[in-house]
């Protein structure tokens, strides 16, 4: 354990990286854990705070009309 | 819940001619190079083959296939192996390069068709929100991408004034 904060940001950035060079394989199958995490969590803030939260607007890829002109 | 099999159900899509060409993008893409982080859906970027009679370009057959595989439609997402799947089609030409240039890579024993990392980054530039400039700045911190190659697709699709707003947000100690 540190409170060197260097040292903390340093081996957050390490362990990223680790994630980053696993097998694809392997880091699908983390992203379908971590949407059944988030959909759980999600279920549960809902319940405790009902709509007050502030979300993102829904994806879009149509938006910018000036650099994509067709 | 498995995006593997998500995979498999679009290349078979594709070999059944419900679409004539796809790609991965979003965040799905994205794992491919950084972390995992969480996403709630799978966005397909498809070429559709168009009705011989029409000059509109529908879902329909892609959801018509889908349900009669058992797949659930809610709104605009298709529900295959547990995950929404939105289809999006080609919506400039900036995506549709993208589409053209997509590579395919192997998920196990599965080919998988995915945007460029260049692409990627370029329509993360392109629709600028805060998890897009998040991404990018996560491409460019990883070393993802070749730099020549995103700079030639910035300046071919006139991107040049969003990637130097975004340098001077995000860059401006490392430039």
């Amino acid at each position: 354990m540190t409170f060197d904060l260097l040292r903390i940001l340093a081996s957050k950035r390490a362990f990223r990286q680790a994630l980053a060079t696993r097998n694809i394989v392997e880091k699908l199958a983390m992203l379908d854990e971590l949407r059944a995490r988030t959909l759980t969590l999600r279920a549960a803030r809902e319940a405790a705070h009902g709509s007050s939260l502030l979300r993102e607007d829904p994806e879009t890829y149509r938006l910018d009309t000036k650099s994509n002109p067709s | 819940m498995n995006i593997a099999e998500v995979i498999i159900t679009i290349n078979q899509m594709q070999v059944d001619g419900v679409i004539e060409r796809y790609a991965i993008g979003g965040a799905v893409r994205a794992t491919f190079h950084l972390e995992p982080v969480s996403t709630l859906d799978v966005d397909i970027f498809v070429i559709f083959r168009r009705e011989p009679d029409s000059l509109l370009v529908s879902l329909q057959s892609i959801f018509n296939y889908l349900a009669a595989k058992g797949c659930q439609m809610e709104g605009e997402y298709a529900m295959i192996s547990g995950w929404p799947v939105q289809f999006l089609p080609s919506t400039g030409p900036l995506v549709e390069e993208a589409l053209a240039e997509a590579i395919t890579v192997q998920v196990g024993e599965t080919p998988a068709r995915v945007f460029t990392a260049e692409h990627l980054a370029a329509i993360a530039l392109q629709v600028g929100r805060a998890k897009d400039k998040a991404r990018l700045l996560q491409f460019i911190e990883a070393g993802v991408l070749n730099s020549d190659r995103f700079q030639t697709i910035v300046s071919r699709h006139h991107l040049g004034e969003a990637w130097q707003r975004f340098a001077r947000q995000f860059l401006t100690d490392t430039l």
